[in-house]
C-alpha cells in the first residue's frame, strides 16, 4: 500500500514548532522592548558586543579623564591665582624700591619702606607655598612636601623637582600638572642665579641698615625685581595656556562622550519603533497560525462522519 | 455447492473484521511515537484441489487474511537518525557553551578590568591622594574576585555537561541490552505476525535512542535483527545480533574532557549529543586555559610594576596581586600605601606617575589582558552565534527528515477514518452475502 500521505503526528509536530518559533521571538522582541537593549549575551551579535566592550571601556576611562581634566583645570587656576598675585607683590615691592633710590627719604622712611618688603617677602613665601584643594603643593613639582624652605639665616631654597608631572586628560594628552618654583621664583640676574626672596629680602636688609649705600643697593635691586616680574609674567602666561588647552580638551571629552554615546545607542539599543513593529508582526502571525491550527486540526473525517 | 457461498461469506467476514482491528490499532497508537503503521495483506482464496476442466465456481474460496505489514522505509528511517544524531551534536555543544558564555559575561571579567584600568587612570590625576589610592586596590581586589567568580561559574557549566554525559551514559547502556535482546527475540518471531511488528517497533525505538547520543552505523540483518556500530575514531561495535560488545564508560580527564571507553577500548565520538559535549568540554579547557593566563598575565603585569617603582613612603613595592591562576588570584598588597606609582629612585612622597603610567601602558597594551579579555568573549561568542545558525539549520534538515519519516511510517487519521467506513461497509456486505445465501439455501430446503 502506497501512498502519499501527511500523517496526523507530523501535522502536528510542525505545528507546534512553528507556534513555540512564533512565541520564541515575542519573547526576545519584548524583553529587547523592555530592557533597551538589542543584545541579550554576546553571541545574538558578536561583534557588536565587541564594539560595546569597547565602548564601555572608552566610556570609563572618558568619565574619568574628565573628572582628571577638571581637577587639572581646578590645580592650573589656583596655581594662576597666585601667581597673579605675586605678580602685584613684586610691582609692590618694585614701586617700594624706587621710593627707596629715588624720594630723599631718611633712615626712617627707609625702615619703614624695609618693613613693608620684609612683610612682602613673607607674603612671598606664603604664596610659593601654597597648596592645592587636595593640600598638595602648587609649585613643588613632583615632591609633596612644601616648595621651598627657609633655613635658620632666613636664606630660602628651592626644595621641590626641576620637573612636575602630566596628568592623562585624553588617549594620548597629558598636561602637565603645573609650574615647578625653580621656574616662577628663580631666575638669572645680572649673570648670577638668584630667586624673587633673595632680591627682595637683600633689599629690605640693605635698607634696613645692612648697606652703607641704600638708595644704590635700592637701583641696583630694580634690575633683579624686573627679572622677577618677567619670570611671574612668563609663568602666567604659560599657565594660562595650559589652561586654555585643558579647556580646549574638556570641550573635546564632552563632544567625545556624546559621539560614545551615539554609538553605543546604535549598536546596543533597541529600536523602540522597529521592535514594536516586529512584535506586532509576531503577534498577528501567532494569532493567525493558532486560529488556523485551531480550525485545521478539528478537519478530522471522524467529524465528517457521523 | 450451495455451502461454497457460506464459507466465501465468513471468509470475507473475517479478513473484513482483522483489517477493521487493525484499523482501530493503528488509531490508537496515532499519538505513539515509536509505532509504525500497520496493514494486512489478504489474497484470494481459490480451491485447486478438485481435479475438473475449467474453473467453476465451487472452485471459489473467497479471501485469505494474511500477514500483518508493518509500514518501514530502512532508508528514511536512516536518514532521521543521522539528522538527529547531528541535531543533538550541535544542539547540545551549543546549550553547553551558552552556559560557559554567560558565566564569563556574567563574571564581570572585562568590566572588572576595565575598571581597575579606570581608577589607575583616576589615581594618576593625583596619585597622594589617600581616597584616590584606596579605591585603585578596591577595583584591583574586585578584578582579582572576578576571576574567581568566571573560575568558579566556568567549573560549574562544565561539571553540569560532565554530570549529564555520565548520566546518559547509564541510558546508553541500557538501550544497547534493550536492543540485544531486541534482536534475540526478533530471531525467533513469526513473519507477519503483529507481535513481530512490535518487536521492530521497539528496535527502531531503541536504535532512536542511540542515534541521539552517538551517530551510530546501523546493519539490518534478514530476520530483522540490526547491528550498531558507534561511529569515531576508532569506530566500535556496540551491539552485534544478540551481543553488547561491552560496557559503555565514561570518564573525565584532568582538564575537564571527556574519555569514552566501550568494553576496554578507548575512542572518540563523531556524532551525537556525546560528541557535541564532548567537544564542548574541550572548548571549556580552552575557555579554562584562556582566563586563567588572563589572570596570570594580570599578575605578571601588575606584580613587575610594584617591583620596578616605589610606593607613597619611598619604599619599594610589593607585590599586588598573588596566585598563579583564575582560581586563586587575590590582593597580596596589605595597604593602599603600598601601592608604587613613582619609579625606583623617587623620594617618599614622590607625585611622580612614572611607573604607574607604566602599569596602565601594559595593562591596556594591544596584547595586554584587557584586549586579551575582549579577544577571548569576542571568540566565544562567535562560536555561539556559529553553533546557534548551525543547531538551527540542523533542526531544520532534522524536522523535515522526521516529517518525511512520519510520512512513511506514521498513522494518517483521515485515511483510517476512510478505511473505517469501507472495511465497515465490507463487513455489512459481507453478512449480506450470508444472509442471501441462507435465504437461497432455505429456497432449495422449501421444494416441494
Amino acid at each position: 500500500m502506497s501512498f502519499v500521505s501527511t500523517s496526523t503526528g507530523s501535522f502536528f509536530n510542525r505545528s507546534l514548532a512553528q507556534m513555540a518559533e512564533l512565541r520564541g521571538q515575542i519573547e526576545r522582541n519584548r524583553t529587547q522592548i523592555a530592557t533597551g537593549q538589542r543584545l541579550e549575551r554576546g553571541s545574538d551579535d558578536p561583534a557588536a558586543a565587541a564594539q560595546l566592550r569597547g565602548v564601555a571601556r572608552r566610556g570609563a576611562l572618558a568619565a574619568v579623564e574628565r573628572e582628571n581634566a577638571a581637577r587639572l583645570g581646578e590645580d592650573l587656576g589656583a596655581a594662576s591665582t597666585e601667581v597673579e598675585a605675586v605678580t602685584a607683590l613684586l610691582q609692590r615691592a618694585r614701586e617700594l624700591a624706587v621710593q627707596a633710590a629715588n624720594t630723599p627719604t631718611g633712615a626712617d622712611g627707609r625702615q619703614a619702606i624695609a618693613f613693608e618688603l620684609e612683610q612682602l617677602t613673607e607674603e612671598l613665601f606664603s604664596r610659593a607655598n601654597a597648596a592645592t584643594l587636595s593640600g598638595e603643593p602648587l609649585f613643588a613639582g613632583l615632591s609633596s612636601d612644601p616648595a621651598f624652605v627657609r633655613d635658620a639665616a632666613g636664606n630660602v631654597t628651592y626644595a621641590g623637582t626641576a620637573t612636575s608631572g602630566a596628568v592623562p586628560v585624553a588617549p594620548g594628552t597629558a598636561i602637565e600638572r603645573g609650574l615647578p618654583g625653580s621656574e616662577v621664583f628663580e631666575f638669572v640676574s645680572g649673570g648670577t642665579p638668584t630667586s624673587a626672596f633673595a632680591v627682595i629680602g637683600g633689599l629690605a636688609a640693605a635698607l634696613s641698615g645692612g648697606s652703607p649705600d641704600p638708595a644704590g643697593a635700592a637701583l641696583a635691586a630694580l634690575e633683579g625685581i624686573d627679572a622677577a616680574l618677567d619670570t611671574t609674567n612668563r609663568a602666567q602666561t604659560i599657565l594660562g595656556t595650559r589652561m586654555a588647552w585643558v579647556e580646549q580638551v574638556q570641550q573635546q571629552q564632552a563632544d567625545a562622550s556624546v559621539t560614545l554615546a551615539e554609538r553605543r545607542s546604535r549598536v546596543g539599543d533597541t529600536d523602540v519603533a522597529e521592535a514594536i513593529a516586529r512584535l506586532q508582526q509576531s503577534l498577528t502571525a501567532l494569532e493567525a497560525s493558532q486560529a488556523a491550527f485551531a480550525r485545521v486540526s478539528s478537519l478530522s473525517l471522524f467529524d465528517a462522519l457521523r | 455447492m450451495p455451502s461454497a457461498i457460506f464459507t466465501i461469506g465468513r471468509s470475507g467476514l473475517t479478513a473484513s473484521r482483522l483489517s477493521l482491528e487493525l484499523t482501530a490499532q493503528n488509531i490508537a497508537n496515532a499519538a505513539n511515537p515509536d509505532y509504525s503503521r500497520r496493514t494486512l495483506t489478504q489474497s484470494e482464496l481459490v480451491m485447486t484441489g478438485n481435479i475438473g476442466i475449467g474453473a467453476s465456481a465451487d472452485s471459489l474460496g473467497g479471501i485469505r487474511p494474511g500477514v500483518v505489514v508493518r509500514a518501514e522505509s530502512a532508508l528514511v528511517q536512516r536518514q532521521a537518525r543521522d539528522a538527529s544524531s547531528a541535531l543533538s551534536a550541535a544542539e547540545t555543544e551549543f546549550f553547553a557553551l551558552r552556559e560557559a558564555e554567560s558565566a564569563l559575561e556574567t563574571s564581570g571579567l572585562f568590566t572588572g578590568l576595565v575598571e581597575f584600568e579606570a581608577a589607575l587612570t583616576q589615581l594618576q590625576g593625583n596619585p597622594l591622594e589617600p581616597a584616590l589610592r584606596i579605591s585603585a586596590l578596591e577595583s584591583a581586589r574586585e578584578l582579582a574576585g572576578n576571576f574567581r567568580v568566571g573560575n568558579a561559574a566556568l567549573a560549574n557549566a562544565r561539571s553540569l555537561v560532565q554530570d549529564e554525559a555520565a548520566a546518559e551514559v547509564l541510558t546508553i547502556n541500557e538501550l544497547a541490552a534493550e536492543l540485544a535482546e531486541v534482536n534475540r527475540d526478533l530471531v525467533a518471531a513469526r513473519e507477519g505476525t503483529a507481535g513481530r511488528a512490535a518487536l521492530l517497533d521497539a528496535r527502531d525505538k531503541a536504535l532512536r535512542g542511540l542515534a541521539e547520543q552517538f551517530g551510530i552505523a546501523t546493519t539490518i540483518n534478514a530476520n530483522g535483527s540490526a547491528d550498531v556500530t558507534i561511529e569515531g575514531a576508532p569506530s566500535v561495535a556496540l551491539v552485534t545480533g544478540g551481543t553488547v560488545a561491552g560496557s559503555l564508560a565514561v570518564s573525565v580527564n584532568p582538564d575537564g574532557t571527556l574519555a569514552f571507553d566501550l568494553g576496554g577500548t578507548a575512542f572518540a565520538p563523531s556524532g551525537g549529543a556525546m560528541a557535541g559535549r564532548a567537544a564542548a568540554l574541550a572548548e571549556m579547557a580552552g575557555l579554562q586555559t584562556g582566563i586563567d593566563s588572563l589572570a596570570a598575565s594580570v599578575i605578571a603585569i601588575a606584580n613587575a610594576a610594584q617591583g620596578a617603582g616605589v610606593d607613597a613612603a619611598g619604599n619599594p613595592g610589593g607585590p599586588l596581586f598573588s596566585g598563579t591562576g583564575a582560581a586563586d588570584i587575590d590582593i597580596a598588597l596589605a595597604s593602599a600605601e603600598g601601592l608604587a606609582t613613582a619609579p625606583a629612585g623617587a623620594p617618599a612622597g614622590s607625585r611622580d606617575t612614572a611607573n604607574l603610567a607604566a602599569l596602565l601602558a601594559a595593562l591596556g597594551a594591544e596584547t595586554g589582558p584587557a584586549a586579551g579579555a575582549d579577544a577571548l568573549l569576542l571568540g566565544l561568542s562567535s562560536r555561539v552565534s556559529a553553533l546557534d545558525t548551525r543547531r538551527e539549520g540542523l533542526g531544520v534538515v532534522a524536522a523535515s527528515a522526521e516529517a518525511e519519516l512520519l510520512r512513511e511510517t506514521g498513522v494518517d487519521l483521515d485515511t483510517e477514518a476512510a478505511n473505517l467506513v469501507r472495511l465497515q461497509q465490507a463487513f455489512e456486505a459481507n453478512s449480506r452475502v450470508i444472509q442471501v445465501a441462507t435465504e437461497l439455501f432455505d429456497t432449495l430446503l422449501g421444494l416441494r
